[in-house]
């Protein structure tokens, strides 16, 4: 499955949420990754991020599709970064 | 899903954050850990110590290639999928003469019919090539024959000299192989041919790593000191499935031009851009998937590879006799 992963979340647990998810996921923007994921990878994620962050304060969504297929990005300004294999 | 990471510009590969950053004058990019298959080193590439053995710990290995695109080695981490038993029968099967022959009968029938599928598809439109295809087809019931290993071998490369003639009558000039010469490639298709098996050997042996197989031991080539012989073994059957069909598509879809390549006839090169494309197109064929058969549901072709390594694995410890894949789609 393709994964967006936004988050909001307080500045002195917002850097720990990062780093973990680069691990998984591909940043685009600030407080944005997205990547292809396995359903345990989704799985890993939930709940190391669950216990990351502050329940009663912060939010993190994971927005989930079938397949980068379905897929449609529009972008406007700049690009942060190119996501591809070949560098 | 893991995918492999092709790096042709010149930078460092750092540890950061507890993931892999590749670095260099104009960019800082992120590699996530946890979706690095592989890594395919053609640039410059230096790399720190934290890197290498986090790499090492999430068994990834790193290929490295030089200027020409030669296979120059492999940072193998270490195996963690180990196992006497098949070493051992790995062994036996090499040791004696019979099952040896066996598996390198198996290895050159399994590339000729999948060269023979190759030249069948351009048949239809091209009756030139049924000639070849007879040539070929005469040459595969000596497999059988022949009892030594060398004798195996000159078949293999008659029939990948007729295979290579049948190519030229499809391609269009200045595609021409004529004879099949390497270090250095001295014509565009030679050049592809080489740049292409190079990155097939690694691709084979990435997946070898993968498995309880032993990388040293093969039966077709010989176990030469310092090489990864077995993954030459299983790559004739995978060349003309993966590296011969990119070809055949850059060349037929005229997607390459002269940007596409350094140097003049007699010594010839990819350029960075050629690589780059080659190297899209050749991603973009192993992930390709398709329907398997025995399994039921939908493979790419990288795990192909890996699928027959598994029946490998089964013929030397007895279970399951080795067939080669040959292409049924």
């Amino acid at each position: 499955m393709y994964v967006i992963a936004v988050y909001d979340v307080n500045v002195d647990r917002v850097n720990k949420v990062r780093i973990f998810l680069k691990q998984y996921l591909n940043w685009v923007q600030n407080s944005v990754f997205e990547g292809e994921l396995t359903k345990v990878e989704l799985k890993t994620i939930e709940g190391s991020v669950k216990d990351l962050i502050d329940q009663d304060e912060d939010s993190v969504r994971i927005y989930i599709l079938r397949s980068d297929k379905f897929l449609q990005t529009i972008e406007l300004g700049t690009s942060k970064v190119e996501i591809s294999e070949i560098i | 899903m893991k995918t492999n990471y092709y790096l042709t510009k010149d930078g460092v590969l750092r540890r950061k954050e507890n993931t892999v950053y590749f670095i260099n004058k104009e960019e800082k990019r992120a590699l996530p850990i946890s979706k690095i298959y592989a890594i395919y080193a053609y640039g410059n590439l230096s790399f720190t110590s934290g890197v290498a053995s986090y790499l090492s710990q999430k068994g990834v290995p790193i290929h490295f290639f030089n200027n020409y695109g030669f296979y120059e080695g492999s940072l193998y981490p270490r195996e963690t999928l180990i196992s006497g038993d098949v070493t051992i029968h790995q062994a036996e099967h090499h040791l004696d003469a019979d099952k040896r022959l066996y598996l390198a009968r198996r290895f050159i029938e399994g590339a000729t019919q999948n060269i023979l599928k190759n030249l069948k598809y351009y048949c239809s439109s091209n009756s030139s090539i049924e000639k070849y295809i007879g040539r070929i087809e005469k040459e595969l019931p000596k497999i059988e024959g022949y009892t030594d290993i060398p004798q195996l071998m000159s078949v293999e490369g008659h029939i990948r000299d007729t295979y290579y003639s049948a190519l030229d009558e499809i391609f269009p000039e200045e595609f021409r192989i004529g004879e099949r010469v390497k270090r250095p490639p001295n014509n565009k298709t030679n050049t592809l041919i080489s740049f292409g098996n190079s990155l097939m050997y690694s691709t084979v042996l990435t997946e070898i790593y993968n498995t309880q197989l032993n990388p040293t031991i093969s039966y077709l080539h010989e176990p030469f000191v310092r090489r990864f012989s077995l993954s030459l073994d299983v790559a004739e059957i995978f060349k003309p499935i993966i590296v011969d069909r990119v070809i055949f598509k850059l060349v037929n879809k005229k997607m390459l031009d002269d940007s596409h390549f350094v140097g003049e006839l007699g010594d010839m090169l990819l350029s960075d851009t050629g690589r780059k494309l080659f190297l899209q197109n050749y991603h973009d064929r192993l992930s390709t998937t398709i329907k398997h058969k025995g399994l039921g549901r939908e493979v790419s072709y990288q795990r192909l590879i890996r699928l027959e390594l598994y029946k490998l694995v089964k013929h030397v410890l007895g279970a399951q006799e080795y067939k080669p894949l040959v292409m049924w789609w």
